[in-house]
């Protein structure tokens, strides 16, 4: 405690008193603290509100992109096999006379099972590719 | 005021512990605990009205519970604490548009001249002590006030209206000039009536 620069005479040694009398400290009142309580309770309710809707703004936004990226993924599968039963067919239609002399009436047949077992090996070495990207 | 800082700073090391150990809510209801009563009474200085000062000592409260987490510790924690309600209370002023300049340059003014109502009108001394009070610029009042209201601590003065402890001294000496000065214009300056109006 630092007293302060004063003269010391009777009158400012009662004046001190007086006012030490006078200007008495504001007592805290307990309506007072309740009222904190209830703000500070309120203001902690904003707060979780506040993350609530930042949370649920960033749970659509992923939502979304997650939409988007399955979209994307349907369209170039769909471009994928389309392109390859095009690219099938213009094969197919340049083997059959070469593959009619080699093998006879039974050349359609051929192809289809050429066709299909190099469609089962692509299958294939795509889904055991998959599986080794998930594990 | 750098004494005064670094009492602060010593007495509030252990809710600085306690933040810097996550603990950001016990840290909060040490403060409040501790704090609660100041940040009060600085808002009742510097506002003069109670339920004014009851408001901005509560969002004074809020806004430091909420800028807790951010508080890097660069300043004492009283101090930064003070400033908040310090700012609090000037935007309080300043929207109840009676905003009074807090600057030095009021210092310089003298008293105003007598415009309290008549004698016979004002009550018991302590009342009439306080009429004065009232009418010393607004740093001296502020001043002498949180003087009495902090048990007369010069350092706590400082700490808490942000200013050093010379400054709070100077203030003090002046308020009390000014209220003998007056006290003897009304004829009231026997100390005599002053320490039967103390007892």
């Amino acid at each position: 405690m630092t007293e302060p620069t004063r003269s010391d005479g009777p009158t400012d040694r009662a004046l001190d008193a007086a006012l030490r009398r006078a200007l008495e400290p504001p007592r805290v009142t307990e309506e007072f603290r309740e009222r904190v309580r209830a703000a500070l309770a309120r203001a902690a309710e904003t707060d979780l509100a506040e993350l609530r809707a930042r949370l649920e703004t960033e749970r659509r936004e992923t939502l979304a992109r997650l939409e988007a990226d399955y979209i994307r993924l349907k369209r170039r599968t769909l471009a994928a096999m389309v392109g390859g039963a095009f690219a099938a067919g213009a094969a197919a239609a340049i083997a059959l006379p070469w593959m009619t002399k080699l093998v006879g009436p039974a050349a359609p047949l051929a192809i289809a099972s050429i066709g299909a077992a190099v469609g089962i090996t692509i299958g294939v070495s795509y889904w055991l590719r998959s599986r080794e990207t998930v594990t | 005021m750098q004494s005064a800082v670094a009492d602060a700073a010593s007495r509030d090391r252990d809710i600085i512990e306690l933040l810097r150990a996550g603990h950001a809510d016990r840290a909060f209801e040490e403060l409040l605990q501790r704090y609660e009563g100041k940040i009060y009474r600085l808002c009742c200085a510097l506002l003069r009205d109670r339920s004014l000062a009851e408001d901005a000592a509560q969002e004074s409260i809020v806004r430091a519970w909420k800028s807790l987490k951010n508080y890097d510790g660069r300043a004492a924690l009283s101090s930064w604490l003070y400033a908040i309600t310090r700012n609090r209370c000037l935007t309080a002023l300043a929207s109840r548009r009676t905003f009074e300049s807090l600057t030095d340059e009021l210092v310089e003014q003298t008293p105003a001249e007598p415009t309290a109502p008549a004698e016979e009108a004002l009550g018991t001394g302590s009342e009439r002590l306080r009429e004065l009070v009232d009418q010393l610029p607004e740093r001296l009042r502020q001043v002498l006030m949180l003087y009495y209201f902090e048990e007369r601590s010069v350092g706590e003065v400082a700490l808490m209206l942000g200013c050093p402890e010379g400054t709070v001294k100077t203030h003090l000496f002046r308020a009390r000039a000014a209220l003998a000065s007056e006290l003897e214009r009304r004829g009231l300056h026997d100390p005599e009536y002053w320490m039967e109006i103390a007892s």
